[in-house]
Parts: structure tokens; C-alpha cells; sequence
């Protein structure tokens, strides 16, 4: 599971102002739950997910993954944290099962494990007629099958997705999105990232939205439909846009 | 730290290297292709050409005022030379040779010693820069030489006397060089150079790729979310950049071997008992690893601080520019290593290898040169994971320098990195345009020194940027009670910066012909005093105080109070490019800096830099008391017991200063 507690991130601007990425920041995805981050680009998607997968430090607040906090247990958090994010490169030079293979060792697991693994996940995804070719020669779909292993080799209990189908065609986001149903089933606790409406819609059990960083609301598509008594998607997450930005403007009105 | 972590990080970084055609073909296979292809293409060509130039001969007017049996002589012998053409001296001989139609032109006469003997004048014309005219003073001088011989002696047979009598002096010269010494001394002259450049760009080669590259194809991200701890990440890395510098160098090495064997087997050279100094090689090998590991650190923290590999192809250059410069003393004859000399990086190995090479070297040498290689080593490698553990450095985004955004954004154009780029095309200014007009006439040159250069572009900028120039250069008024006191403190500051630097020239004597150029620069004869101060002490002082502590000043005014104090100061001395006056300029700079920090006004600065220089002028001026002299000039008499009571003076002084400007000090960091 993963809990965010009163994340805040800022970053220094060039002229010394500073900028708030992420601004007091709470929710909580569990076990067996796929979450969604919801948010216009920039709104503070990408930030938060790399403060969770401690790639960078939170200026306040902090998060735990399975327990471990992010700030007293990094190690331990990048061991039981898979992440994915569609603009994800690969090493061309290298075959995919060597790819994998580097990760696997990396991740401190035996090579009969990660054999093993291999197998299993390749006979999964289709994946035995290019496991020894260069990746350089792979076309997108393999190589997005690739990253998928390579994410899940130590076959981690949570499962991080940054924009995972950006940039991607129809077929191979389908694998990805089955994929993440899959994490799911497997009791996995799964936090994803997505500015389509349509993608949040499918695949969440619960919706997480993020504006300017900060927290717009959060729940069930059911729930979020009866507050903003609006059906589409689309159109709840602009009603919360509209209801956080009359709270600020009546809050500066009031000096 | 997990070793067999970094392991994993070094395998899979030297699989995909050795993947990388590019990287294999300019590592491992140019080296092999190009040695042979130089040594033997080149000296192959190098025969032929000669035996050519040889064909071709030249063409010699020939003139012969004496026409006696003697002059015969000497032309039969000149025309024994092959491929060379006579033609008969001719008015227009000249003009040919001065179109190049002819190569040469000799002329004999004579003329008769004391003794009534005759003595033949051969003068030979010829121009050495051509192919034609080496081959001309070659060939003529060989031939004369021999005509010469043969004359001597029909002229003592004629007195019945043999050579034997003109032979007073017999040399035999004995050379107790080995073959392999001289070898060795020819070698160590070119390979320290080759070795270091070739560790270098081996190092070079796949540094770029190994962080730059991984953020230029995202993979970074990815590396850095897997539980590998970064410090094994960087380990990895960094062996696989020393791995391959010490592939191209040994590859280098062994092909440049290969090559050298054969063309001196082929060009016929007596090479026996000269054996490859291999023992040599090992201990270059040893003292090179150090600098490979110094290589590998310096250009892992470019590859992990640029954004893509084109910038970190860029950052390399000026490294791999200096290290060329460091790199080529080896070739410079007189310069040997000392203990000083091997505390400093590159040209430590460098000479030492070229002692190495004429087996000349102390064991003391080598260890202070792998010390003090791995002593920078350790603090690249700090550097470097310092740089990779820094989220700003690993998620840099683009910086908008366009001037309209840093005018909008006064902020971010005083940054140091403006400011350093700002001095160096400053300092750029005053080394090109500024020496040029002071070596022309010094008044003038000094003049336009300070006002075009020092002043004018901090005033151009100013209004470019549309920045205030007053609040900007600080050009505000003070308390009188701050002017007098900084002309108290400046008497004492003097006195004691002066013996600093008599203590430094204890230490490294300053060479008395700089020392009188000095003070000729402060004794103008053909100006008056007031002119003299003027241009020394005034002019200098509003000019340089406008650009070090009012302009520069303000670009690192970032954190901590004493760092833009000691930047300014620093920059200010080096400024002066003079390495003697370095510590003393640098302490004055400290001190203004200071005082421009406590006072908020450049008008106190310019006022102690003015008497600063104003007591200078007036001790080279008037400075003939005997006392006097004795005390700025002769170290033997320096009158030490002064420190003192400026000790006390500048002590106090400063303290006074100190309490009476607390209270501007929070003016000052707004």
C-alpha cells in the first residue's frame, strides 16, 4: 500500500522565487486497489510519483510504500516498488532478456530467480520470439512489453505507472492496461498516473485529483458523480476545477 | 555499499560499450589501422621523395673570374655532382633566380693573402626555405670540402710536406649513452605526451555516454528507481571509463610498438642491443592508473552534470585543452621534475615519465606523484556523487538565457554564472586590446585601460539591462565619520600588505628587473605629480571599484556574506595578472570587500583604494630617504617592529568601523 502524507515539493526558480510542485499532499492507495492521479500536465503528477519512488526528496511531509518511509528507507521502498512511465528508454544495445536480466541483478535477485521469472513472464505476454533479439530492433509494442517485465521482474507487492500509455498506440496501450488490471488481481497495490479522462474511467477504483498540486478530491467515480452531480468524467473533474478557483478568489476577496 | 551491485553496473556498462561499434572502431581497431598506416606509409614516402628531389637536381648559374687551372678545378668538381645543371653567369642571372627559373648561383674569385697566395672566394646563393636550396648547400659544400682537401695538399707537397702537418688537432669523441638512453630520451619526450592524451580521450569516449547518454534516452530514471544504491551506480560507471582508458592506451601502445619495430627494421638502422624499455613501461603503466582514476572521475561529474551528451561533449573540450597543455612539457628540454612540480596533476606524470624513460627517476618523485593524483581523485569522485545524488543536477531542465527574459528577471542575470562570464571576457579584454594600447605609450594605454575597458562596458550593460546604476554600483553617500576612517585604515592596511609581500619574496624572490619595471611605472618622469596620482591612484580606484565591488560584487551575493567578498577579491587579483602581486592584491580585495559589505557604499571603497595606491606613488616618489628605500625594497633591512603598531592601528580602526556601521548591515542583505 501506499500513503502520502502531507507531501509538499518546491522548487527554487532560477530568480530565486519558488515554485510549489506539490502542495500538502495526502491520499492513500491499498492492497488489491488501483488508483488514479488525475491531473492536467503540470498539475504535479510526475513530482509526486518520483517523491514516492524516491527519486526526489519531498521539501515537507512524506510518504510510505508497504511501511517504509520514503525518507528513513529509500532502499527498502525501491525494493518493493515497480515503476513504469511511458517515456521510458531502453538499453538499444543490449537484448531483452539481458535487459531484464540487469534489472533483476540490480534488484539483488539470484539469475535462476530471474531465469525463471523470465520464462514465465515472457510465456505470458507473448514475448519467446524476440526475448534474444537486440532491443534496437524491436518495434514499440515489443519494446513496451520489455519495460513491463523489466518493472516487475522482483515481483514487487506495489506498482507505480507514470502517464504509462502516453504516447503509445492503441494495441500497445491495451496490453498495458490489461497489464495493470493483472497487477491488480494479484493483490498488488497499483498507483497510476493519466490526464485522459476515459483511461481513469476503465481502470480505477478510485480517483485521485490533483490541481496545481494540490488536492482537488478524491473518490469512487460513484462518489465524485454524486457530489458534483455531473456524469461524465470530464465534466466532474472541470466542476472541481471550477469550485477550487471560486474558494480562492472568495478567499482573496475576504482581505 | 554493495560491491557485486557496482559489479553488475560495470559488466552491463562494458557489454553495451563493446556493442557500440563506434566506441570499438575508435578504441580498438583505428589504433591498429592507423600506426602502421603512418609510420610505414610515411617513411616509404619519405624515401621516395628524397630519391626524387635527388633526380630532379637544380639548375646553378655558374660564374669564374679567375679562368686559371685552379678554378677549373674547382668547377670539374662541382660538376661531378649528379642532376645539377650549369649554365654560364649572364647579367640576367639574377632575374632568373629571382623567378625561380635558376636554384642557385656561384660565383668564384680570388684574392691574395699577405703571402701572395692565392685564396679562391666561392659565395653561393641560395634560398634554404626550398627543396632545391637544402639540396644545393648539401650537395656544393660536400664537393667543395673534398676540392679543398686535395688542394692542401698539392700545395704542402709542393714544400714536400704531407697533411700531417695541418692535422693539430685530433678529437675523438666518446659517447657513454646506451643505445637504450638514447632511445629512452627520444621516447620521453613524445610518449608522456601520447600516453596522457590517449588516457584522456580514451577516458573520453565513453564518459559522455555513460550518464549524459542515459538521460538523453531516459533510462536514468529507471536506473535510479531500482533498489541499486547510487554510489554502486557511480563505482560501475567509473571503473568502465578507467577500463577503457587504459584499453586505448595499452591497444595505442602495442600497435605503436608493432609499427616502430617494423619501419626501423625496414629502414635498415642499427638497432641491435637496443632493447624496448619494458621494465620502463611497467612503472608508467603504475603511475598511470592514478591518472586514468582522476580522468575517469573528472569526466564522469561533466557526463552526470550535462543534460545530454552534446553538452558533455562540450564541457570536455576545455579538459581535455588543458590537460594538452599540461600534458606538453615532456617536450620542453630544461624542465625537470622536483617535489614541487610533482604535486601537480599531468605534468607530474608527464615529466615523470619522460625521467622514467632515461631510467633517471626517484622512487620519491613517483609517490608524491600517485599521492597527489589520487589525493584530486577523491575529491572528483566526492564531486561526482555528490553530483549524482543531487535531483537538481539529475532533473536539470533548460535555462532561458534570451536578454529580454534576464531583463525582465534582474535576479537571474546576477547569478555567478554571469558574473563569470562577465570577468572572463573582461579579464579576455584587458589580456588582448588592453596590454596592446599599454605597450603602445603607458599614460594613454592606461587611461583607456580603465575608462574603456574597466568602466564603460559595466555602464553599457547597466543600461542594456535597464538596471538603476546608482542602487546597483551602490553609489551611496556615507557618514563623514566612515572617510576619515577608512584613510586611518588604510595607512596600516598599507604598510602591512607591503610586508606581506616582502615576506612572500622571502619565500619566491621576485626578479629585481620586474621590480624595477614596477617602480618605473610609478615614476612617470615626464609627468607632473598630480598627473601621476591621477592616473595611478584616482582613476583606478573609481574604475576598478565600479566593476569589482560595485558590479561583480553583486553577482555572487548569494548565501553566505564572506562569498562575495572572497569572489571579488580573488577575481580582483587575478585581474591584475601578475602572479607576484597575487596575495597582496587579493587581501587588499578581501578588506574592500569587506568594508563595502559593512559601509553599503562604493564612495568608502573608492577612497581606500585611491590612498592605498596614492601612498604607493608617494613612496617611490619620495621615497629616496635612505630609510625609506631600505624599507620598501631591501628585504635584508625590512623594518619588521612596523607590523606591529599597524597591527594595532588597522585593529583598532576596523573595530570602530565595525561598531559604527552595525546597523546598515540589515540594509545591506535586502
Amino acid at each position: 500500500m501506499i500513503d502520502v502524507i502531507h507531501l509538499s515539493k518546491t522548487f527554487p526558480q532560477k530568480d530565486g522565487s519558488l515554485l510549489a510542485a506539490v502542495d500538502d499532499l495526502s491520499f492513500s492507495a491499498q492492497d488489491g486497489e488501483i488508483v488514479c492521479l488525475l491531473g492536467v500536465n503540470g498539475a504535479g503528477k510526475t513530482t509526486t510519483m518520483r517523491i514516492i519512488s524516491t527519486l526526489l526528496k519531498p521539501t515537507s511531509g512524506t510518504a510510505k510504500v508497504n511501511g517504509y518511509d520514503i525518507l528513513q528507507e529509500p532502499q527498502k521502498v525501491r525494493e518493493n516498488l515497480g515503476f513504469l512511465s511511458g517515456d521510458t528508454g531502453l538499453y538499444n544495445r543490449l537484448t531483452a532478456r539481458e535487459f531484464i536480466t540487469y534489472f533483476g541483478r540490480l534488484y539483488g535477485k539470484d539469475d535462476n530467480y530471474i531465469d525463471a521469472r523470465i520464462e514465465t513472464m515472457a510465456e505470458l505476454l507473448d514475448m519467446k520470439d524476440f526475448l534474444d533479439k537486440k532491443i534496437d530492433f524491436l518495434s514499440s509494442g515489443m519494446k513496451q512489453k520489455v519495460s513491463i517485465v523489466r518493472s516487475i521482474i522482483h515481483d514487487p507487492p506495489v506498482m507505480i505507472f507514470d502517464e504509462p500509455t502516453g504516447g503509445l498506440d492503441i494495441l500497445t496501450a491495451r496490453h498495458i492496461v490489461s497489464f495493470i488490471r493483472n497487477c491488480k488481481t494479484q493483490g498488488k497495490c497499483v498507483l497510476f498516473s493519466t490526464h485522459i479522462m476515459r483511461e481513469a474511467e476503465r481502470i480505477a477504483d478510485r480517483i485521485v485529483m490533483i490541481h496545481r498540486g494540490r488536492l482537488l478530491a478524491e473518490g469512487t467515480l460513484e462518489e465524485l458523480r454524486e457530489v458534483s452531480s455531473q456524469q461524465d468524467l470530464d465534466d466532474i473533474f472541470v466542476f472541481f476545477i471550477n469550485r477550487e478557483t471560486s474558494e480562492t478568489e472568495v478567499k482573496a476577496n475576504e482581505f | 555499499m554493495n560491491f557485486s551491485k557496482a559489479l553488475v553496473v560495470y559488466k552491463k556498462e562494458m557489454l553495451e560499450m563493446f556493442r557500440d561499434k563506434r566506441t570499438i572502431f575508435s578504441t580498438i581497431i583505428l589504433p591498429f589501422i592507423l600506426y602502421p598506416l603512418i609510420f610505414i606509409g610515411v617513411s616509404s614516402l619519405m624515401v621516395r621523395q628524397t630519391a626524387k628531389l635527388e633526380e630532379k637536381g637544380a639548375v646553378i648559374a655558374l660564374a669564374d673570374s679567375v679562368q686559371n687551372q685552379d678554378s677549373q678545378f674547382l668547377i670539374d668538381k662541382l660538376q661531378t655532382i649528379e642532376h645539377f645543371q650549369y649554365i654560364p653567369y649572364s647579367v640576367n642571372a639574377d632575374s632568373l633566380y629571382q623567378q625561380k627559373n635558376i636554384h642557385g648561383i656561384i660565383v668564384i674569385r680570388d684574392s691574395l693573402q699577405e703571402s701572395g697566395i692565392p685564396v679562391f672566394l666561392v659565395s653561393v646563393q641560395l634560398d634554404q626555405s626550398t627543396d632545391q636550396g637544402k639540396l644545393i648547400s648539401a650537395k656544393v659544400n660536400k664537393v667543395l670540402q673534398q676540392a679543398k682537401d686535395e688542394m692542401v695538399k698539392q700545395r704542402l707537397s709542393a714544400y714536400g710536406l704531407t697533411t700531417q702537418i695541418v692535422n693539430t688537432v685530433h678529437l675523438t669523441q666518446k659517447d657513454t649513452s646506451s643505445p637504450q638512453k638514447k632511445l629512452g630520451s627520444l621516447l620521453g619526450a613524445i610518449l608522456p605526451y601520447l600516453l596522457i592524451m590517449l588516457l584522456i580521450t580514451g577516458a573520453s569516449i565513453v564518459a559522455a555516454d555513460l550518464v549524459a547518454g542515459e538521460k538523453e534516452r531516459k533510462t536514468l530514471e529507471t536506473l535510479l528507481v531500482s533498489s541499486t544504491h547510487r554510489n554502486e551506480i557511480v563505482l560501475g560507471k567509473y571503473l568502465t571509463i578507467i577500463t577503457f582508458a587504459l584499453i586505448n592506451v595499452l591497444v595505442n601502445l602495442f600497435s605503436l610498438y608493432f609499427s616502430m619495430r617494423s619501419m626501423v627494421s625496414q629502414s635498415g638502422l642499427e638497432m641491435t642491443g637496443v632493447k624496448f624499455p619494458f621494465q620502463s613501461f611497467l612503472v608508467l603503466f603504475i603511475a598511470l592508473i592514478p591518472l586514468a582514476t582522476l580522468f575517469a572521475a573528472v569526466l564522469l561529474s561533466i557526463s552526470t552534470f550535462s543534460r545530454n551528451m552534446k553538452e558533455a561533449r562540450s564541457y570536455e573540450q576545455p579538459v581535455l585543452l588543458v590537460s594538452m597543455l599540461l600534458a606538453i612539457v615532456s617536450f620542453f628540454p630544461a624542465i625537470e621534475l622536483n617535489n614541487g612540480l610533482a604535486l601537480i596533476p599531468i605534468i607530474n606524470i608527464s615529466l615523470l615519465f619522460k625521467a622514467v624513460m632515461i631510467s633517471d627517476y626517484k622512487i620519491i618523485h613517483l609517490l608524491l606523484t600517485i599521492c597527489s593524483t589520487l589525493v584530486l581523485d577523491v575529491f572528483a569522485v566526492i564531486l561526482t556523487v555528490k553530483l549524482f545524488n543531487s535531483e537538481n543536477v539529475l532533473f536539470r531542465s533548460e535555462v532561458d538565457t534570451g536578454i529580454k527574459q534576464l531583463r525582465k528577471n534582474k535576479r537571474k542575470f546576477f547569478s555567478p554564472y554571469y558574473g563569470l562570464v562577465y570577468y572572463v571576457l573582461a579579464l579576455l579584454a584587458l589580456y588582448y586590446i588592453g596590454s596592446a594600447w599599454q605597450g603602445k605609450e603607458i599614460v594613454s594605454g592606461m587611461l583607456k585601460t580603465e575608462i574603456i575597458l574597466v568602466l564603460l562596458p559595466v555602464l553599457l550593460i547597466l543600461a542594456v539591462m535597464k538596471l538603476d546604476v546608482k542602487s546597483t554600483l551602490r553609489l551611496n553617500s556615507t557618514r563623514p565619520l566612515n572617510y576619515l576612517l577608512v584613510l586611518l585604515i588604510a595607512v596600516p592596511a598599507s604598510v602591512l600588505v607591503t610586508l606581506v609581500s616582502q615576506l612572500i619574496n622571502l619565500v619566491y624572490p621576485i626578479p629585481p628587473e620586474y621590480l624595477e619595471k614596477m617602480s618605473e611605472l610609478l615614476n612617470l618622469p615626464q609627468l607632473k605629480l598630480w598627473q601621476i596620482v591621477t592616473l595611478i591612484a584616482i582613476l583606478p580606484a573609481i574604475c576598478e571599484e565600479i566593476m569589482f565591488r560595485g558590479f561583480i560584487f553583486r553577482f555572487f551575493e548569494k548565501g553566505s556574506k564572506w562569498f562575495p567578498i572572497l569572489v571579488s577579491a580573488g577575481l580582483f587579483a587575478l585581474f591584475h595578472l601578475d602572479p607576484y602581486r597575487f596575495v597582496p592584491v587579493l587581501l587588499l580585495g578581501i578588506l574592500l570587500g569587506w568594508l563595502l559589505y559593512k559601509s553599503d557604499s562604493i564612495y568608502v571603497t573608492m577612497l581606500f583604494h585611491a590612498t592605498n595606491n596614492t601612498l604607493a606613488i608617494l613612496i617611490s616618489q619620495f621615497g629616496t630617504a635612505a630609510w625609506l628605500k631600505n624599507f620598501m625594497l631591501d628585504q635584508d633591512n625590512l623594518q619588521w617592529w612596523l607590523s606591529i603598531p599597524a597591527l594595532i592601528l588597522l585593529a583598532l580602526t576596523l573595530y570602530i568601523f565595525n561598531q559604527n556601521n552595525k546597523k546598515l548591515l540589515t540594509a545591506y542583505s535586502d
